[in-house]
């Protein structure tokens, strides 16, 4: 790990293929992750409140709910510590590096507890769609920065001295 | 002040945290509600129950729970007690122990319900242990972590029981 996050310049090139391949990777597990919750029709609203329908007696919400919270925070967890920790050794100004894990965090955040609001406050609308478009955004931008790392990991700095 | 190797990765780490803090916080909620902190309502969970008309788990059952487990809770507990050793400097014997003590309940809370199922129901308690203990000390290990990351408001060095001293600096120093 220290290895791939702590390069000495100048940057190992031997470093780049396995960071290339694990980003591959992780692009594939973020269009999986929207594929899968397509299959289960997790991106409309009516499917959402299907899905997550409590039965009667759940005052905390259906149980599904929280497994797919668990899993979901797990994975988001470590897509967040491995491409945001990639993206510091990247060549790329701290503002978008700081943009792209701000925004991945914060829909992820909200991505995983937008459903409680509906448990919280049975009938309360929107909570649906805020969840869908929190996906959306944590899943574009997480790919956003896939996409930057897988581009810019090993290269170096642009000067800036002319 | 916070290391400036430390503070560069400082995002992604609070980012994990929170993660983990959520990962560790709905696992507690899904103990509680599916399996309970009682060592009868832990012995109905894994022997079967006439008055729920639970049945017994099957050993596939446990397998489908065990394994991906198997896989997430070592890699949770490798990354975290990794981070809090590079980030903290953490001395060598609270770190040990505190480690060893995770990785025990880690594995006793995967393995006790297999053997309430198969070998002893009174092991059930021991579950609840486990579990109890899992999520205590990972709760330590993340308070660590953020501790690591966030700036001292007087400056001072943060040294505890089961971190390094200004004497003795920090092993991720090496």
């Amino acid at each position: 790990m220290r290895f791939l996050v702590q390069p000495t310049p100048p940057v190992p090139d031997r470093a780049r293929p396995p960071v290339r391949a694990f980003l591959a990777f992780a692009a594939l597990l973020l269009v999986g992750w929207v594929a899968s919750r397509a299959a289960h029709g997790a991106l409309t609203p009516e499917g959402l409140a299907r899905i997550l329908e409590p039965l009667p007696g759940e005052r905390l919400g259906p149980l599904v709910l929280w497994e797919e919270v668990h899993q979901g925070a797990f994975l988001y967890g470590f897509l967040l510590l491995t491409i945001g920790s990639l993206l510091v050794v990247c060549p790329v100004t701290a503002g978008l590096r700081g943009a792209l894990l701000g925004l991945a965090t914060v829909a992820a955040l909200v991505d995983l507890l937008a459903p409680f609001l509906h448990v919280a406050w049975p009938g309360l609308p929107g909570w649906a769609q805020l969840r869908i478009g929190a996906f959306g955004v944590a899943t574009a931008t997480l790919l956003v920065a896939v996409a930057v790392a897988w581009a810019t990991f090993g290269r170096e700095p642009r000067r800036t001295d002319g | 002040m916070v290391d400036p190797r430390v503070a560069r990765v400082a995002a992604p780490l609070a980012a994990f945290a929170a993660m983990i803090a959520v990962v560790m916080g709905t696992g507690a909620v899904l103990f509680a509600r599916k399996i309970g902190f009682d060592g009868d309502t832990v012995r109905a969970f894994y022997l079967g129950s006439e008055a729920t008309f639970a049945p017994p788990r099957s050993l596939a059952g446990l397998l489908e729970v065990a394994v991906p487990h198997l896989l997430a809770v070592p890699l949770l507990l490798f990354v975290t007690l990794h981070l809090v050793a590079f980030a903290f400097g953490a001395r060598r014997r609270p770190f040990a122990l505190l480690a060893g003590i995770t990785w025990g309940c880690a594995a006793t809370g995967i393995v006790a319900g297999f053997a309430i199922r198969f070998v002893w129901p009174w092991l059930a308690p021991l579950k609840v242990a486990a579990f109890v203990g899992l999520e205590a000390t990972m709760l330590a290990w993340l308070m660590l972590l953020v501790a690591a990351i966030v700036p001292s408001t007087r400056g001072e060095s943060r040294s505890g029981d089961l971190t390094a001293s200004e004497a003795a600096p920090p092993r991720a120093a090496r």
